[in-house]
């Protein structure tokens, strides 16, 4: 039986907690009171995953089955979700390429010749032919990508878009040629979190910059609350009216798949378990592994981290029409990630690990940093934020990672440029936003190169927005105080100090909250 | 030096956080909820059978009467209400020493004390089979649950078979001496069963051996004084629910304790008035409270000089 997450009241009796911090971890003394959310446990993976693809493929919801809308001579498409997910990456096989085989054989049964198959990257870096490989699988990889047939989406390349009008708000969307002009289109994601999926596949996957722009902005991103619940997300009720004119021209046959929370694979195991049921060798292995990060270099450490693999079950596939599907997938994701808390605290306190969306093999520089802190943990949320308006929000990480030149050229300028003029989000888009995306260099490297597109270091900033319009301080422990300035935040050495630093703010006993995660957790808030 | 010496600082917290050495502990609020284990309870039927009265009556006899009488000096009052009442009845007693139970049954009529079982604690009485075997060997106990709950034998069940119950509807010894608020589980009984109530009122017990004491106590080298009345049997009336019938009860006790230590009379003026004083003790503090409960009654005025075989 699979425990639900809880609130922890920590306690005379509690060990000390593990916080994550970059490329490492450190055991943590909170105050007593101290309130730690933990996620559930991880829920049993389904036994027979090629039973449950094929079950959902030939029952989908409100869909014809997938083998009646296949047919000789048709124009097949299917797109995926990137490398950006799942986090960290699967082990083989991963679930998008027993999706896509399966998918596939029922093609070849149909008798269909032409298919494409489409990393649905968006703005994001182009993937590596060892990416796309693990991915899709040996076979796919090796039928499709020498033939070209097997291929990264590239938002700038104009004569592979197609604009298909725009939404009763007057939102432009432009999204992948191909894609739009195919007979059928089969989007296999991954959700991992409640954020993913749904109209945000084809309708953000596949599109361009000049889609983008309509809900990747400082202002949409003040007004989801939070961006985990689409429904309250202003971001996603922009993808929702553009996916819902996309569904009217382009047959969408969307299949969503949910992850257990499995996320460490041995020996970290112990990451995923509850600090005072750790046993002997659980403690064993945190002193080896808190010793041996200590010894190692930087890119060793790097490597141990960006190496591991998670073992994640599968914890259900839906398919068919993309909003009842999106339906039961949130249902399951909940199902995993959903902790009860009861009302806000006046200080939140979240580390930041090794890997977030988008430094995959990369380094987790200063700006990533701020998006997975005050972005994807900060809105870990459902109701209410965790911390009260005006609170103050403790995060943990070196920011010592430095810039990935290969993966992250513009937010070298970013940060060297327009953050050290302001860190406004709204002001940093109106100013700035504009320059970076239309940027020939830029453009270059992200369509020729593995480098995000120019724009993508705002989208970071603005991930963030909400949290910056919502708390009144934000202290980095362990964080380089030069980086730190340079983000508009201030660095502490301990948690105590950050609590001293935070007390102008917060008064010199406020109430506390930890998020432990990873694994992902998503706090419904009652107030 | 620093990687060596962080290296025996994270030792060392984990050896504290984690109690090396010792058992582990579980955060308070981390810890499952375990629904309260239900005591396991004895079963008692066999203490009402033929082999069990007998062992009873020489145990009594033989063993606890003599017992008894050697450590405290006993009076008894009201006894002729037996007389006219048949039985079963509920003999309804204020509750303070484990005293009250062997001083109640031994001051019954042989008859009486024969077919007369005594309400215990299933908590405390027979959750142990050598406690649950003892205490209705000896007494004729049976176990009612004083936190509500199913028993193997239901105190209805017993009076149905004909005995005669002894309940101390307090549900515990009181802790000063003086009487406390009473259940509603006698009257219930009474009331449902169409059985009579016998009120009984014993004072000395708390002074002789109150709660913690595991013998009786000396009075300046003298067996302790303890006093039974036995008030007039109580029904409930016509159309009298069990409510209104349980205050009755505690009046009844109350009445009996007054008349114990002043006279029938007196008692029974006050009772008139409703002057009767509460027996459960001024408001005062509770050393106080304990204190005046300390002393014995008075006993009969010793009849002429006390003889001794040995002449001093």
């Amino acid at each position: 039986m699979t425990r639900p997450g809880f609130v922890l009241e920590v306690d005379d009796r509690t060990p000390p907690l593990v916080v994550h911090e970059g490329l490492g971890f450190r055991l943590e003394d909170f105050p007593l009171g101290t309130r730690v959310i933990y996620p559930p446990e991880s829920l049993p993976g389904i036994a027979d995953v090629e039973g449950a693809v094929r079950e959902a493929l030939l029952h989908p919801v409100d869909s014809d089955p997938l083998p009646e809308r296949l047919f000789a001579g048709m124009r097949l498409t299917i797109a995926f979700d990137d490398v950006s997910l799942p986090l960290p990456s699967m082990r083989r096989p991963d679930i998008r390429q027993r999706i896509i085989e399966q998918v596939l054989t029922m093609a070849a049964e149909a008798g269909v010749d032409d298919v494409e198959i489409i990393a649905a990257n968006a703005l994001h870096r182009r993937m590596t032919a060892a990416e796309l490989e693990h991915i899709v699988g040996e076979r796919v990889f090796r039928s499709f990508h020498p033939q070209g047939k097997l291929y990264n989406f590239d938002a700038e390349d104009r004569d592979a878009l197609t604009h298909l009008g725009t939404t009763d708000r007057g939102e432009d969307i432009e999204i992948s040629k191909r894609a739009a002009e195919s007979d059928l289109l089969v989007y296999v994601n991954v959700n991992l979190v409640a954020m993913d999926g749904g109209h945000k596949s084809v309708g953000i996957g596949l599109a361009s910059y000049k889609s983008l722009r309509h809900h990747h902005n400082a202002h949409t991103m003040v007004h989801s609350r939070s961006f985990m619940d689409h429904q309250k997300s202003a971001m996603h009720q922009s993808a929702w009216r553009i996916g819902r004119v996309i569904k009217d021209t382009v047959p969408v046959f969307q299949v969503e798949t949910t992850l257990n929370n499995d996320v460490f694979p041995r020996p970290y195991e112990f990451l995923m378990k509850r600090e005072w049921e750790w046993s002997v060798r659980d403690q064993a292995s945190m002193l080896a592994a808190r010793r041996g990060l200590a010894l190692a270099p930087q890119k060793l450490r790097h490597k141990l981290f960006h190496d591991l693999r998670a073992p994640y079950g599968l914890t259900g596939i839906a398919a068919g029409e993309v909003e009842a599907v999106h339906e039961q997938t949130l249902a399951r994701v909940h199902r995993q990630q959903l902790v009860e808390v009861q009302g806000t605290s006046d200080v939140l306190v979240m580390g930041v690990p090794y890997l977030g969306p988008y430094n995959v093999d990369s380094s987790m520089n200063p700006v990533l940093a701020t998006c997975m802190g005050l972005g994807y943990y900060f809105n870990s949320y459902r109701g209410h934020p965790v911390v009260r308006r005006g609170g103050a929000v403790i995060l943990y990480h070196p920011l010592d990672e430095g810039f990935n030149q290969l993966h992250h050229p513009s937010y070298v300028d970013f940060y060297e440029e327009v953050l050290a003029e302001t860190t406004d989000p709204a002001v940093i888009g109106e100013k700035y936003e504009r320059q970076f995306a239309e940027d020939p260099w830029y453009r270059h490297l992200y369509r020729t190169s593995h480098a995000y597109h120019g724009v993508h270091p705002f989208y970071m900033w603005y991930w963030a927005a909400h949290a910056m319009d919502h708390v009144g301080d934000v202290i980095w422990v362990g964080g380089d105080r030069r980086a730190a300035a340079r983000l508009g935040f201030r660095a502490a050495s301990t948690l105590a100090d950050a609590l001293e630093m935070a007390s102008g703010t917060v008064g010199t006993s406020p109430s506390i909250t930890y998020l432990h995660n990873p694994p992902h957790l998503l706090a419904d808030v009652r107030v | 030096m620093g990687f060596l010496r962080e290296g025996v600082d994270d030792v060392r917290r984990t050896a504290r956080g984690w109690r090396w050495g010792r058992r582990s502990q579980v955060p308070r609020s981390a810890e499952p909820y375990v629904e309260p284990v239900r005591a396991q309870v004895f079963g008692s039927d066999w203490a009402r059978r033929r082999p069990a009265l007998a062992a009873r009556e020489v145990a009594q006899k033989v063993g606890l009467e003599p017992v008894f009488r050697s450590q405290v000096r006993t009076r008894v009052e009201g006894l002729d209400v037996l007389d006219r009442v048949e039985g079963p009845v509920i003999f309804v007693a204020n509750h303070a020493s484990h005293l009250d139970t062997p001083l109640l049954l031994l001051s019954l009529p042989d008859e009486w004390r024969r077919r007369t079982a005594v309400a215990a604690a299933a908590d405390y009485f027979f959750d142990t089979w050598w406690r649950a075997v003892g205490s209705s060997l000896l007494f004729n106990t049976f176990p009612i649950d004083r936190r509500g709950g199913s028993m193997s034998a239901t105190p209805g069940e017993v009076l149905a078979d004909g005995w005669s119950l002894v309940i101390f509807p307090e549900g515990t010894r009181s802790g000063d001496g003086w009487m406390h608020t009473f259940r509603m589980g006698a009257a219930y009984l009474s009331h449902t069963h169409d059985v009579p109530i016998v009120p009984v009122a014993h004072r000395g017990t708390f002074a002789a051996m109150p709660r913690g004491a595991g013998w009786p106590g000396r009075d300046e080298g003298g067996r302790r004084q303890l006093t039974v009345r036995f008030g007039e049997p109580l029904r409930a009336r016509e159309g009298e629910t069990v409510r209104d019938y349980a205050p009755r009860v505690r009046e009844a006790v109350a009445a009996l304790l007054d008349e114990d230590s002043t006279t029938w009379w007196e008692a029974q003026r006050r009772r008139a008035t409703g002057s009767t004083p509460d027996p459960g003790g001024p408001d005062v503090a509770t050393w106080r409270r304990v204190w005046a409960q300390t002393e014995s009654p008075a006993g009969d005025p010793p009849s002429g000089p006390r003889r001794r075989v040995w002449q001093r």
